[in-house]
């Protein structure tokens, strides 16, 4: 019962970030791989605050700050840059951040990472906790889906979406392309360092290892596998990954075997990306054409 | 001085083989218009085949296992082309580049999959560097010149005195056009896909054997290679030579000025300098393999 | 929400966090073994009181998320009143705030990192704390006559933590340190390090790493024509390392926590490991995951109950004085144990006790 807490837990938090990643992505046509960098960032940020005697809440809400406020920067220079050009310098963008994180050792620990983060101080530590996280987390998460849904299916989403398919015609339609782009960016970028503050307190310990391209993979299948442009796309995708990453432990697998496993992994998640893209590159959601 | 020197000659040989992978990243680009992110796994690949066919139960010489190891790498090579890219031809740039993350994490989890994460050689014996001049270098590191030189030399004949070269240099030029001109696709696209796994696939033996194999190093050199691609201006295969010189000279001359830990963070920032401030390269040349 | 308390009636059952995959699953498998071992001995005797003790094994993929989600597993779904813990000191500092909110007895056989000494009152280990390995290296450095070296050390959790141990020990025996750099975990290229070093042509690299890194750094140092003396830590303490480096480690001289291997524990414990296992070396740490196994089905069968308190206070006890393959593990006040520390020396191609 507890580990299917610890499980919803995952997929709540995990559907903040693929949605988060989705307004950018799938809504905008904006390919950030190197999303993971505001989770981290967020991640840190709150981890950091709260370990200095600031609430968490308080800590929270600085992250979420911090990396949206480090996302429009980023933003202005790198939307400069089309399509996979985009994706591929933000994919750098991250993997600087984690090298940061990773070298920075007075700030950071470094490799050594930031144990013993608290929860909020009214949810209690350990596994007493787990309901009352997994509360937090899924009001938060139906918070973050009512707000990006309000936006997404008003005159902003359309516009986002006209933006994605034709920036000209965005243009000649009054639309300041980049001003859009800027926006999404930044909500995204802030939703990204929630979801990243969220994990941080319910895992108590991070350290760089956990951003690295493997976690940018993973977001993207979410988004990619569920649905672009859907809201629900990027809430079905994360709950495919999140039992598939954990479904796993649960197979009888002989102990010899047990060296396989996360390659094996590895390889149907490629193999997804791969099939997806081939097949069925809109997602598995389809995404509502209104005629 | 000697220090620098050093330094100097180290960067020279990584460049030379990071050279070797730019140029088949940077000629897929020229004629197929999207950076092969997988690209890095046909330089893993080509690097742990000869050791499957070094091993046991194979147990060819080292010197005879690079053949059949190559050959695999270019099959590996094809294969992306056929299964996975030719469908995608007419997609949006980014549905390739997803699909070739994906293809990159399904390759390397591979070589997870069959060899293990952890490090390994092909066990050769222990030696000295040859000294000159206060200066040090193994023999194989003047292998890893000698072939890129002997590589690349040939690419050049390749491409300046050959009616295949030429007609590559056409297709890149502008597809269409050398379509109607009566070029063969098939053959170009099979020539480009050939020299850029052989190129990868030489060059991951070279640094296996100068160093070790571990399943990242597809990933850790394709960044650097597009690094060099980019400093080249995509498509353009002298630039993607020079570029690779360059980092590799970078890479090694910087460490003398900051921590060893920010290393890679010399192939990032020319990554990101590039795109945002000449994404054209340096020469300035947009597409078109010269 | 009950507090974790044994499982079914019929068994003692206990938990472990073992990297069965990833990075370190070559080093798991090895640990899995020698549990294995320790627990078929305690079943062979009787088990806890009559009752088979049992170990449920918790792939942790050798990171920290995946200790976090193993003992997540362990404590809510199977409530284990003890658990051993990941072999890396950062897998597993992240999972002592669980294991010491959860009132759940941690036990570690690998981990060195100074800071788990401040987990709390649930959380042991069997494995010294580099808090000693650092002042070991130190005396070592000055014990040869080295009174100026250059310090390397791997950027992780260990390297840093152990590295800041052993500068604060050598500075203040007056020693100096001409430079110092952290190089990264599993590149396969350090010339630019080695280069550095050179430059500065030191009688001693005092080089705090892992096996494959220590001995890429050793060769490629080999290749660039260097000569020093290498001083190294319990890390590096492998066949596969002289296997790795061939020539070039010849000669390195390290410290490790040392347990006599001429004690009958010992041999007792060569001579089971080898009718169990035919034909296999004995594991790295494979003498303290052993230890480990052994002392808690010591502690199992005095407790009071299955509660983790009464295990908690018939471990501590039952520690004092306890000596097995490695020693004496008596606990602290902080479920520390002690160690002394041994040197080592690669001589023909072999790696000995140093004398």
């Amino acid at each position: 019962m507890d580990y299917l807490l610890h499980i919803m837990i995952l997929v709540a938090i995990y559907s903040i970030f693929a949605i988060s990643l989705n307004l950018e992505m799938g809504y905008t046509g904006l390919y950030n791989f190197g999303h993971v960098a505001f989770f981290g960032i967020g991640a840190y940020a709150s981890a950091l605050l709260s370990l200095q005697g600031m609430p968490v809440w308080f800590s929270m809400v600085c992250a979420m700050m911090i990396a949206g406020g480090l996302g429009a920067l980023i933003a202005v220079p790198a939307l400069r840059l089309t399509g996979d050009y985009f994706g591929i310098a933000t994919l750098v963008f991250a993997e600087m951040v984690r090298l940061f994180f990773l070298n920075e050792r007075g700030l950071t620990r470094g490799p050594m990472g930031l144990p013993g983060i608290p929860r909020p101080s009214f949810i209690a530590e350990g596994v007493h906790g787990l309901p009352m996280y997994l509360v937090f987390c899924v009001i938060l998460t139906i918070l973050v889906f009512l707000v990006i849904r309000r936006v997404t299916t008003g005159p902003f989403g359309r516009a986002l979406k006209v933006v994605r398919e034709d920036e000209y015609v965005a243009q000649a339609l009054g639309k300041n392309a980049f001003v859009f782009k800027i926006k999404a960016v930044t909500v995204g970028s802030v939703l990204a360092g929630l979801a990243g503050a969220q994990w941080a307190h319910y895992v108590s310990y991070i350290s760089p290892g956990d951003f690295t391209l493997n976690e940018t993979i993973l977001v993207l299948l979410c988004v990619v596998l569920g649905g672009r442009g859907t809201n629900w796309g990027p809430v079905l995708g994360a709950c495919a990954i999140v039992f598939f990453g954990e479904a796993v432990r649960f197979l009888p697998i002989p102990p010899d075997f047990g060296r396989f496993v996360a390659p094996i992994q590895g390889m149907v998640y490629g193999l997804i990306l791969v099939v997806m893209m081939l097949k069925r590159p809109e997602g598995i959601l389809p995404e509502y054409r209104s005629r | 001085m000697t220090y620098y020197l050093q330094l100097l000659l180290n960067g020279m040989v990584a460049g030379s083989v990071y050279a070797m992978f730019a140029v088949g990243l940077t000629m897929v680009y020229g004629v197929f218009r999207f950076i092969n992110f997988a690209h890095g796994e046909l330089i893993a690949w080509g690097a742990y085949l000869v050791l499957l066919f070094y091993l046991e139960p194979c147990s060819l010489p080292l010197y005879a296992a690079v053949v059949p190891a190559l050959l695999v790498t270019v099959l590996i090579g094809l294969a992306q082309d056929r299964f996975v890219y030719k469908p995608l031809r007419h997609s949006s740039h980014i549905t390739l580049l997803i699909a070739s993350i994906g293809l990159s994490y399904l390759l390397r989890n591979a070589i997870r999959l069959i060899w293990g994460s952890d490090l390994m050689t092909y066990g050769l014996g222990l030696t000295r560097g040859i000294s000159f001049a206060g200066l040090s270098i193994t023999w194989i590191q003047i292998a890893m010149v000698g072939a890129a030189l002997v590589f690349l030399g040939f690419l050049y004949i390749l491409l300046n005195f050959t009616i295949l070269g030429k007609s590559l240099r056409a297709v890149s030029d502008n597809m269409d056009l050398a379509d109607i001109m009566g070029i063969s696709m098939k053959r170009i696209g099979l020539t480009v896909w050939l020299l850029a796994s052989v190129f990868a696939g030489t060059g991951g033996i070279l640094l296996a054997l100068d160093t070790n194999l571990e399943p990242m190093m597809g990933l850790t050199n394709l960044i650097k290679a597009f690094a060099a691609v980019l400093l080249g201006g995509a498509g353009n295969v002298w630039g993607a030579l020079l570029g690779g010189l360059f980092i590799g000279i970078a890479e090694n001359v910087g460490v003398a000025f900051f921590s060893p830990g920010y290393k890679d963070f010399i192939s990032f920032a020319v990554i990101i300098l590039m795109l945002l401030f000449r994404p054209r390269g340096i020469f300035g040349i947009a597409g078109g393999v010269r | 929400m009950a507090v974790a308390t044994a499982a079914s009636a019929g068994d003692a059952v206990v938990g472990a966090v073992t990297p069965l995959t990833g990075k370190l699953a070559v080093y798991g498998e090895g640990f899995q073994k020698a549990m294995n071992l320790a627990l078929d001995e305690v079943n062979a005797e009787g088990g806890i009181n009559g009752m088979p003790m049992k170990i449920v094994f918790e792939d942790n993929n050798s990171t920290s998320k995946g200790s976090v989600s193993a003992i997540q597993k362990l404590i809510t779904i199977d409530k284990l009143p003890v658990i051993f813990g990941p072999a890396a000191s950062s897998n597993f500092l992240a999972v002592c705030p669980i294991a010491q909110q959860n009132k759940t007895i941690l036990i570690g056989a690998e981990s060195a990192a100074a800071d788990i000494t401040k987990c709390g009152s649930y959380v042991f280990r069997v494995f010294p704390s580099d808090l000693l390995q650092g002042i070991g290296v130190a005396e070592l450095a000055k014990s040869l006559g080295y009174k100026e070296v250059v310090l390397t050390y791997i950027n992780n959790d260990w390297g840093v933590g152990l590295a800041d141990v052993f500068k604060e020990n050598f500075k203040k025996e007056g020693g100096k340190i001409l430079d110092e750099f952290a190089h990264e975990e599993g590149k396969t290229d350090y010339r630019s390090e080695i280069l550095r070093i050179k430059r500065i042509n030191p009688k001693a690299i005092v080089n705090l790493t892992y096996i494959k890194e220590g001995a890429t750094l050793l060769r490629q140092a080999y290749e660039a024509n260097m000569s020093t003396q290498w001083l190294m830590g319990s890390a590096s303490k492998s066949p596969k390392l002289v296997e790795l480096a061939g020539g070039a480690a010849e000669g390195v001289i390290g410290t490790y926590p040392t347990f006599s291997q001429e004690t009958p524990e010992y041999k007792h414990y060569k001579d089971a490991w080898d009718k169990k296992y035919p034909g296999g070396k004995t594991p790295i740490f494979g003498e303290y995951n052993y230890d480990m196994v052994k002392l808690t089905a010591k502690a199992l069968k005095a407790a009071k109950s299955m509660s983790a308190d009464d295990i908690r206070e018939a471990l501590i006890a039952e520690s004092q004085g306890f000596v097995g393959v490695t020693g004496d593990k008596s606990f602290d006040a902080n479920g520390d144990c002690g160690a002394t520390y041994g040197r080592w020396t690669v001589k023909d191609g072999k790696i000995v006790d140093y004398k």
